[in-house]
């Protein structure tokens, strides 16, 4: 029978032919959305590599072009915070603090492997403790890194892959100039600063040694405050912070709201698109269920001739299901044939398996939405008297 | 062996209630050549949809090969249908998509255990029966009315059936056409043996077979057998 609905479809192909053409748009635009979503939903099921509860972020923009007077300062407004009894505890970040829109990323070589971009993040010592890092390998940052000759840094899996393989890392040296080098110091399962909807890409941790550095000001500092602290004292703190620091633009933000303002960057446009998409393929099962009625209703004489022929009420039903099946396995062979490009090609980055999902379940989803759209009509030719149809021309 | 006994068909709707058959009784016993006459709306087609289980009567019973039609299940009817009885229309009814070849093998799509190279096989030699062999890859559109016929005979030859049901199989055909199709239809009855039922308005085909009945506002008015007294009928 499957033969037989093959050669009924394929020898009315110009008939069909718009409704494949529908299909296999239907199926390309539900892939695309599948895959973006599958992408953002396994990226959020990933552990982020650090917790942010009760974690502030402080921006401070100096108005003085002074370095030392600035950098004086700065030292004043750390120890200043470290005196609170409602601080746990606080760490200066390069700009690019968890959940924040900014990026920095740098080359890594090692060996043969050039230029793995790696995300790029500037941490003290009380960054682990502060944002709960949970190391797999190897140790945090330590006072025992000021005698070290190498600048050490703690990285992330993915970065460890990229570059290592699946040797050992800890204690490797990573080039940085002629004349100076990372050292692999510790290991960290995942770390992903840009939020939760990012990928796990490669990350990298740099030690903040703020007193060797006198040169440098750090305009980002983490504020761990202990639970239950809230509006009062964040007030409180900026107000005597500006009592140091003068006419410095300070800025207080949690980090729970900056990372829900981060998730909404990729949730409205996921959103959007879902809406869409369900839009469209709305519109796609209407057509496809009127069309699907219409030419049921035109072929009400080959349904008799089908019954009088020995064709049961039952298998007139089934025919005309597996006809619209047929028909969306013409549409989806030259669907998934354009689809599988993207898994093959390698675009946007994005994993084999992300694309995969989604081709399978776009798949799933047309089958489902044709059968659905085919239901009723081939209700309908099954319930068709043979003795009227037959007589019907 | 086809047995009618009592049959009644009563189409009701709210308003109107039309009686298309009543009181019929007839037994068709099996290899005979019966032809059925009479004007239009006089309950022929009715008959023969009854007969070939198509339609239900209002009251009576239907027996086909000596097997009497009880119950009414779909899925018996359609066997029964399948094995027992071949049907001929006067518009061919041809799936215009398919070829001759795979319109003939329909009737076998619906019967299990025959392979789809035992279904092209014998729909090649059914199709030879009706010295059409030659089309086997043409389409229904692509052959003359004639030819459509002879297809939709070789269609109802397939399944070797005991009884065809014809509904004016000559209707929409020249006289040279439609005697060719007759003479297709005496030679299955004679040599094959098959029971074949014709519901026909050309007194000279129907001349040609056994057995004439004729009907009139839904009642048989006469019943001859065409070789003895040609005159009465």
């Amino acid at each position: 029978m499957i033969r037989h609905l093959f050669k009924l479809i394929w020898n009315r192909k110009k008939s069909n032919f718009l409704l494949i053409t529908e299909i296999f748009f239907s199926f390309m635009v539900l892939f695309a959305v599948l895959s973006f979503v599958v992408h953002n939903v396994r990226n959020y099921t990933k552990p982020l590599g650090f917790t942010h509860d009760n974690v502030w972020l402080l921006s401070m923009r100096p108005s003085s072009d002074s370095a030392a007077l600035n950098r004086q300062n700065l030292e004043q407004v750390l120890q200043r915070l470290k005196s609170y009894p409602e601080v746990a505890n606080i760490s200066l970040t390069s700009n690019n603090a968890p959940f924040s829109f900014s990026i920095t990323s740098n080359a890594m070589t090692y060996g043969q492997v050039k230029d793995v971009q790696a995300d790029y993040y500037e941490v003290q010592d009380d960054f682990q403790e502060l944002m709960q890092v949970p190391l797999k390998v190897g140790r945090w940052f330590g006072p025992q890194d000021d005698a070290s000759n190498h600048e050490p840094i703690v990285i992330n899996q993915q970065l460890q892959e990229k570059l290592f393989g699946n040797e050992p890392a800890i204690g490797k040296l990573i080039p940085i100039t002629d004349s100076s080098s990372y050292q692999v110091i510790g290991i960290t399962e995942y770390f992903r600063g840009a939020g939760e909807f990012a990928s796990d890409a490669p990350a990298m941790l740099t030690r903040i040694n703020f007193a060797k550095r006198q040169d440098k000001f750090w305009e980002s500092l983490l504020i761990k405050v202990k639970p239950g602290i809230g509006v009062a004292f964040e007030e409180r703190m900026v107000k005597d912070i500006s009592g140091i620091t003068g006419d410095w633009n300070l800025e207080v933000s949690m980090l729970e709201k900056m990372r829900k303002a981060k998730a909404k960057v990729t949730l409205v446009p996921m959103l959007g698109l879902g809406f869409v998409c369900a839009f469209l393929i709305l519109n796609v099962a209407l057509g496809l269920f009127g069309v699907l009625w219409y030419n049921i209703s035109r072929r009400n004489s080959e349904i008799g001739l089908r019954r009088a022929l020995g064709a049961a009420a039952s298998q007139v039903y089934w025919q005309f299901i597996g006809e619209v099946l047929v028909l969306a396995t013409f549409g989806l062979l030259l669907g998934v044939f354009f689809a599988a490009q993207f898994p093959l090609l390698e675009v946007f980055q994005v994993d084999t398996e992300v694309y995969l999902i989604a081709l399978f379940s776009a798949v799933f989803l047309i089958y489902l939405l044709t059968a659905a759209c085919a239901f009723y009509p081939s209700r309908q030719a099954a319930a068709v008297q043979p003795a009227v149809a037959l007589h019907e021309e | 062996m086809i047995i009618l006994s009592n049959i009644e068909k009563v189409y009701q709707t709210k308003t109107i209630e039309t009686v298309a058959l009543q009181q019929v009784n007839l037994a068709v016993p099996k290899g005979e050549f019966l032809s059925i006459m009479g004007p239009s709306g006089c309950g022929k087609s009715t008959l023969l949809n009854i007969m070939g289980l198509l339609d239900e009567p209002s009251s009576g019973t239907v027996s086909i090969g000596g097997q009497e039609i009880r119950s009414y299940k779909d899925k018996e009817l359609a066997h029964i249908r399948n094995e027992k009885i071949g049907f001929v229309f006067q518009s061919y009814h041809l799936v215009n998509d398919l070829s001759v070849l795979d319109n003939v093998e329909l009737p076998l799509l619906y019967r299990s255990g025959v392979s789809a190279s035992e279904r092209s096989k014998r729909a090649k030699i059914a199709l030879e029966k009706v010295g059409l062999s030659a089309r086997t890859k043409h389409f229904p559109n692509q052959l003359s009315g004639g030819q459509r016929q002879r297809v939709a005979i070789a269609r109802a030859l397939i399944g070797q059936p005991e009884i065809i049901l014809a509904d004016e199989p000559t209707g929409n055909l020249d006289s040279v056409m439609g005697e060719e199709i007759m003479n297709i239809l005496l030679d299955l009855n004679r040599h094959d043996g098959t029971t074949i039922v014709m519901v026909t308005h050309d007194e000279n085909m129907a001349k040609k077979t056994e057995r004439l009945i004729r009907f009139f506002d839904g009642q048989q008015v006469s019943d001859a057998k065409v070789y003895a007294n040609l005159q009465q009928v």
